[in-house]
């Protein structure tokens, strides 16, 4: 049934034609047009989560440089249009420039504002006819073929659009799509597991600028006159909204609601208010009631009649145990894996780190403790580049990473995971894995134009890569699941197997057994000592005093952001410092802790009086 | 030198106007963290009321605006209300969801007044000050001053009162302040419509500035949320400082480039956003992991 689709498709396009009258041909070849902008909207908006309110002035570009270049400056057609897609293209880039420094609603008035300022020069230079636009165009020649006719020019519309549409697919489906995604629903998370933020912002809107140039150069083609009224803010509300409305997160969608929007505009033509009072109340209530537009009923429909069905008839999904890894190969690693060197960490005027240091040998689990505030997780925000270290230098096996942005780390090794959880919302867990799995660097792309089957083939292998871990980890049931919709002991498995995608180096555990209970802990513990077997050195920041113990043969001790303390387990829990810190009370406890020196056990649980009992 | 104090007396004038627009937007979103893209059509609708009181109602000025800062009031309650659901979850929804009710009362306006827009006259009728060679417009010093007690009237009432207070404490942390017994719905409500009345008094002074059309909302609302940016988004004296910036900028660019003003302005703006994204008196947010 699915197979039919496309050639079923492909026959009432060519078909189509033959029904309409010149006026509804006209209409069907700008709503083809819109469709394009629509699919370079969703694409950066939708997929990458980029707001881009400058889509209109890319369309601009595209559709000005094209009529500048055969008006102006004599060129053909054709070379035109190249240029100008290609002028759009650069555009994009420029843009893409505050999104680089901004996001959200500042990318917005950026971007807005500078479609403002593309329609301020269209108005006012002499060079784009100013206010009365620019007219007599080149009907473009295509081999004999007579362009000016909009039934011809209908095929090659739908010919460029049933390209730009396959393309945009498969670059959503792809490993670029995923990452896309991933920094869509959490950009910090997305950067911690290797994806390079920067240059996929820069991607999501140079897509987006060739959608908008390609759709201009057809637009200019089509009607052979511009003039800046459309490509005004107006339009782009407009084309925002059938983004909206067919669901931004679904090209297909886009499409629909870029198509559905131009019709029914065409219908109330003589009643333009009413069209505009319409769809700006269509898309408070889309956003309200359906945030994932039309494409999104019918899974949110699904969903509804499953809730009221009662569940599923596959039998209950259960989390499996976990198969641990195989020895590592080379015997045991030696030599030092991470080194914290003096580092110091300041917001304003708190100083959250002073001074630490300290050094992490390979195959090591070292156990990060402290109170609450002491400066632990931002010891891993440092190692794992969200945050640079105002003074002191951080050096991963020999080489001084001081600084390096959290893709460069990842790509050097570092992987880790989250204290709150940062799975990919809109991802499932299966591609919450693949994302991870893929370590190809985004300089990679240009394969997606150049050689594609390639791609395919790099999927397929990732794909594979993905069950087999999926099934190590026991989560195979769950892997076409949303991860906010499972348990939250199996969210934090979900959360090491994605870091072990990486095959890191260097596995950094924030507080992994936060909200588990006993059985869960042992297992947890059971887990990182075998990641640990198959060479993969660990550093984990927790509070199961139970499990820091019993694990760790390193620990490090932190209190308002200093060393107190560095050394086994047993020798650390009886410095005075230490319990000082835990309890609070400096002259009872150093009297206690005076005591307990010959008693390991007493010591041990003295300190973990702020943990959840757990199974040893 | 004359000229140049020339365009700044302008420039101040408008700067107040897209002070008082910046001040609408950081209240909004420090209380609620919600960016009213429709704020400008607020503007719009401000000037539109005001205007209409004024001419047709034949109500005094000051009258006028006060009867429009109710409209406004309402409409903003009614925004409000309708994206609660989007409070505290969406950012890019909301932001959306604001763009379409721009749209909607854009397309009201044409409804009620027409597309056309119309100019209205200056309630002023007194000659220019000449100070200095500078020729001053009496409307001007008029704006400037009610833009002050407005920005004096809102800082008092955001420090002194308990309503204002409450109010803080929900753009701090809206859990909390529920714990302490604040009806958060309720002065998200407030701030809201504080937000629409700060637009309709800006609305209401700047249609004796500018012509008065359905379409003035637009770039309005955009400049007014940029000046929030420059200045720092969310702080009220970023606000100030921000829109006077801005007047000033848009002033000497229309002074320099004639036409091109707006695309100098707009890449001014680019380019000061990218250099410090906070603004002048923002915060530097850390990203928490």
């Amino acid at each position: 049934m699915k197979r039919l689709v496309v050639p079923l498709l492909a026959i009432a396009a060519w078909l189509l034609p033959y029904g309409l009258d010149p006026y509804a041909i006209h209409v069907v070849d700008v709503a083809i047009i819109f469709a394009l902008l629509g699919i370079g909207l969703g694409l950066v908006m939708g997929v990458a989560g980029q707001i881009n309110l400058a889509q209109v002035a890319f369309f601009g570009i595209g559709a000005y440089t094209c009529a500048i270049l055969t008006t102006r400056a004599g060129l053909g057609f054709w070379v035109a249009a190249a240029l100008a897609v290609l002028a759009a293209v650069a555009i994009g880039l420029v843009v893409s420039i505050p999104a680089l420094r901004v996001q959200s609603h500042y990318l917005g008035i950026v971007t807005l504002g500078l479609a403002l300022a593309f329609i301020n020069w269209t108005t006012n230079a002499a060079l784009a006819g100013k206010s009365e636009g620019i007219s007599d165009l080149p009907v473009p020649p295509l081999f004999g073929v007579d362009l000016s006719s909009e039934y011809l020019f209908y095929y090659v519309e739908i010919v460029v659009f049933a390209i730009a549409l396959a393309f945009a697919l498969f670059v959503v489906r792809s490993p670029l799509g995923r990452r896309m995604r991933a920094m869509r629903d959490d950009s910090l998370a997305a950067g911690a597991l290797g994806a390079e933020i920067p240059l996929l912002r820069i991607t999501a809107f140079v897509l987006s600028g060739l959608y908008g140039g390609v759709a201009g150069v057809l637009y200019a083609g089509l009607i052979r006159y511009i003039a800046p009224e459309t490509f005004s803010i107006a339009n782009m509300f407009l084309l925002l909204a059938m983004v909206i409305i067919g669901g931004r997160q679904s090209i297909v969608g886009c499409v629909i609601g870029a198509v559905a929007l131009s019709l029914i505009r065409e219908v109330l033509v003589d009643f333009s208010v009413y069209a505009q009072l319409g769809y700006g109340t269509v898309v408070v209530l889309m956003v309200v009631f359906a945030p994932t537009g039309l494409a999104g009923l019918p899974v949110r429909l699904r969903a509804r009649l499953r809730g009221r069905t009662g569940g599923d008839r596959r039998g209950p999904a259960e989390l499996r145990p976990f198969t641990p890894y195989g020895e590592a190969p080379s015997g045991d690693p030696t030599g030092v894996v991470l080194e914290i060197r003096a580092v110091g960490m300041r917001f304003k005027g708190l100083r959250a780190l002073d001074d630490v240091s300290l050094e992490v040998g390979a195959g090591e689990i070292r156990g990060v403790v402290g109170p609450n505030g002491s400066g632990k997780t931002t010891l891993f925000n440092i190692i794992s580049g969200f945050y640079t270290a105002s003074s002191g230098r951080v050096v991963l096996r020999g080489t001084d990473v001081t600084g390096a942005a959290p893709y460069r780390l990842a790509q050097l090794g570092v992987a880790r995971t989250f204290q709150n959880l940062r799975l990919f919302g809109d991802l499932t867990v299966r591609e919450n894995v693949l994302v991870a799995l893929d370590r190809t660097r985004t300089s990679w792309i240009w394969r997606y134009v150049a050689l594609p089957w390639t791609v395919v083939r790099q999927d397929r292998a990732l794909s594979a890569q993905a069950d087999e871990l999926l099934d190590r980890y026991g989560l195979t049931d769950f892997a076409g699941a949303r991860p906010q919709s499972l348990p939250y002991g199996i969210q934090r498995r979900i959360e090491i197997a994605r870091a072990m995608a990486m095959s890191p180096r260097l596995l950094l555990l924030d507080e992994p057994a936060a909200g588990l209970n006993g059985e869960e802990v042992r297992l947890l513990g059971e887990m990182v000592r075998s990641l640990r077997d198959s060479g993969v050195t660990v550093v984990i920041i927790e509070h199961n005093m139970g499990l820091v113990m019993s694990l760790c043969d390193q620990v490090t001790v932190l209190s308002s952001g200093r060393v107190i303390a560095d050394g086994p387990p047993a020798a650390v829990a009886v410095v005075p410092e230490v319990i000082e810190a835990y309890l609070g009370d400096s002259t009872y406890m150093s009297h206690e802790s005076q005591d307990t020196t010959s008693r390991d056990a007493t010591s041990q649980d003295t300190t973990s009086q702020d943990t959840t009992e757990a199974a040893r | 030198m004359q000229v140049f104090l020339q365009t700044l007396i302008g420039g101040i004038s408008f700067g107040a106007v897209y002070a008082l627009v910046a001040m609408g937007f950081s209240i909004v979103y420090r209380t609620m963290g919600l960016v009213n893209f429709a704020h400008g059509s607020v503007v719009m609708i401000g000037a539109y009321a005001a205007s209409t009181f004024y001419m047709a109602s034949r109500l005094p000025f000051p009258v006028a605006i006060v009867v429009a800062i109710v409209v406004t009031g309402l409409i903003g309650l009614i925004i409000e209300r309708v994206l609660r659901p989007l409070e505290g979850r969406d950012f890019d929804l909301m932001l959306i969801g604001t763009i379409g009710f721009g749209t909607v009362l854009e397309a009201l306006a044409i409804l009620i007044w027409g597309a056309t827009g119309h100019a209205v006259p200056s309630p002023v009728t007194a000659a220019p000050l000449d100070v200095l060679g500078i020729k001053i417009r009496t409307y001007s010093l008029l704006v400037i001053a009610v833009a002050t007690v407005a920005t004096v009237l809102l800082a008092l009432f955001l420090q002194r009162t308990k309503k204002g207070a409450a109010m803080q404490a929900v753009a701090m942390d809206p859990q909390a302040a529920t714990a302490v017994g604040i009806h958060v719905g309720r002065s998200n409500a407030m701030a809201f419509a504080i937000g629409a009345g700060l637009a309709a008094l800006a609305g209401g002074l700047v249609g004796p500035m500018l012509y008065v059309s359905p379409v003035m909302g637009g770039s309005l609302g955009i400049k007014g949320f940029a000046a929030a940016i420059f200045g720092g988004f969310g702080s009220i004296p970023g606000a100030i400082v921000g829109g006077m910036a801005f007047g000033i900028l848009d002033s000497v660019a229309a002074g320099a480039f004639q036409g091109y003003s707006e695309l100098i302005v707009f890449l001014v703006f680019a380019v000061a956003v990218m250099i410090r994204p906070t603004g002048i008196f923002g915060e530097r947010t850390v990203n928490r992991a």
